[in-house]
């Protein structure tokens, strides 16, 4: 399996001959270029036209991050995988309403069940979470019968609400309460967590998508028009509780993550390099871990897994097989 | 899309693989065995001539002796045995269509082994009934299911069929 690439460092980004050279205050650093899948860069990177020409040939992904930690944007190396049939078919399921509604409920659901498979391994440890599981599982009962994007959307919303707020019974360490989701800025230590995480994470679904012969372009929960990628954002769904929340609350009760590694900043609250850093670490750690796949009868690594999950999707619009979201079984 | 010598090994190999590779969604560039195969193909043979295009096939090598033309086809295993020598016996009838006539060899560096291959009347039957088959197969909405085999395990769809 390919690697991901991170950056926090000012430097420069260059092709070295037919490999990679970062070269910072601390040095140069050759990367291999064989080995990696992504490039994620926090720092002041300075880059030229050779190297993006580089990593265009090496089918490599650049995603870049401003200080604020918000996504910039992603250098997405012309298209390699390229099949009109598929594009077509997946443009017919957007188009389609009821087919869209269909996909669209299916993230939902896959991301609330995963919801649940974290409320409930908490539950059985310190936590207790019966009432919200309860809530959420009748929250979710609604779901078959919306007829509309906003209505889903709608319900989304509501179960993360209640998720969130178990945050609080989740996490021991008062210097982390969550009172109400804030975005750009973050209000407080976990919402920047929250944040940060899930952006990485649509960012590394955005690489999976690349690798296969979907569009990011054309998503079903997510619309499609008003931005310039959304299909990673609807595939995050499903993971990001499993991936992102699970590690937030590893670095935090692990106390790998304290209060000492934000800043406030701009109104809100942001996490200083060294804590990005530490987060990375602990979601990469996450990304490489191996369960066994059910079906295919081999250890699959959690990014893989996202992979697998566009391989479905892809099935589902190109073969009639109907996609079923990836739900933990713990 | 023209049935093609590639069409025709996969053919040998998984059927669904054919309606996959009609519709250019195309196996997992990173699979090991594919890079492999890459690997294999760009550093053999290197002193002779190589990848020849005729029309809409194209050899690996030509091999030429003093009194017959011979092409070869190189492989990084004899695995694929059947295939290859299928994909062989079109290359040979899309040449003898243009009036050549021509003999074949297939190369299994690593293995140290060739095979020669030749076109009969009974071969071409039979090529003629996989040209209609395959196709059948590429004007069908939807492939045919994935049917688990003994190439399963190696290919680069494998996770994109059973995902």
């Amino acid at each position: 399996m390919k690697k991901d690439i991170y950056i926090f460092n000012g430097g420069r980004l260059v092709r070295k001959d037919n490999t990679l050279l970062f070269e910072s205050v601390e040095g140069k650093k050759y990367i291999p270029v064989n080995n990696i899948e992504s490039i994620y860069i926090f720092g002041e990177v300075d880059i030229n036209k050779s190297l993006l020409e580089f990593l265009c040939t090496n089918e490599i992904v650049l995603h870049f991050y401003n200080y604020y930690e918000y996504y910039v944007g992603s250098f997405y190396p012309r298209e390699c995988l390229n099949s009109g049939f598929v594009t077509l078919r997946q443009s017919e399921f957007y188009i389609d309403y009821v087919k869209r509604l269909f996909i669209a409920k299916q993230f939902i659901n896959g991301s609330a069940k995963n919801i649940i498979q974290v409320l409930r391994y908490y539950n059985s440890r310190n936590a207790d979470l019966s009432q919200e599981i309860e809530e959420i599982l009748q929250t979710l009962e609604l779901l078959n019968s919306q007829e509309t994007i906003e209505q889903l959307m709608a319900i989304e919303g509501n179960i993360r609400e209640k998720y969130y707020k178990c945050f609080n019974k989740i996490i021991s360490d008062k210097a982390f309460t969550y009172t109400s989701r804030s975005k750009r800025p973050p209000k407080d230590k976990i919402n920047s967590l929250i944040s940060f995480g899930n952006s990485i994470l649509y960012t590394i679904v955005l690489s999976q998508i690349y690798q296969t012969n979907l569009d990011p372009r054309i998503g079903y929960l997510h619309s499609t028009n008003n931005r310039r990628f959304s299909l990673n954002l609807d595939l995050a769904e499903i993971f990001k509780p499993i991936i992102v929340d699970r590690s937030i609350f590893s670095v935090i009760n692990k106390k790998i993550i304290t209060s000492k590694d934000f800043n406030k900043d701009l109104g809100g609250i942001i996490l200083k390099d060294e804590g990005r850093m530490k987060f990375v670490k602990e979601l990469n750690d996450k990304l490489e871990t191996t369960i066994k796949h059910p079906s295919l009868e081999n250890k699959v690594s959690y990014k893989r897994l996202i992979r697998l999950e566009a391989y479905k999707l892809q099935k589902h619009i190109t073969e009639g097989e109907v996609y079923e979201p990836f739900i933990a079984r713990w | 899309m023209e049935v093609n010598g590639t069409l025709i090994w996969y053919y040998n190999i998984c059927k669904r693989e054919v309606w996959l590779m009609s519709r250019n969604i195309v196996p997992d560039q990173h699979n090991e065995n594919i890079d492999l195969g890459k690997f294999l193909h760009e550093n053999s043979f290197s002193r002779k001539k190589k990848e020849i295009s005729f029309g809409s096939v194209k050899f690996d090598v030509i091999l030429d002796t003093k009194e017959k033309l011979v092409i070869g086809e190189t492989k990084k295993s004899s695995r694929y045995e059947e295939a290859s020598k299928w994909q062989m016996i079109f290359y040979l009838k899309t040449l003898r269509d243009a009036g050549i006539y021509a003999e074949g060899v297939m190369l299994y560096p690593e293995e140290k082994r060739r095979d020669e291959v030749l076109l009969d009347s009974s071969s071409l039957k039979m090529l003629n009934e996989m040209v209609n088959e395959i196709n059948l197969i590429m004007e069908k909405e939807e492939p045919p299911k994935a049917q688990k085999c003994k190439y399963c395990k190696n290919c680069g769809y494998f996770e994109y069929c059973y995902a």
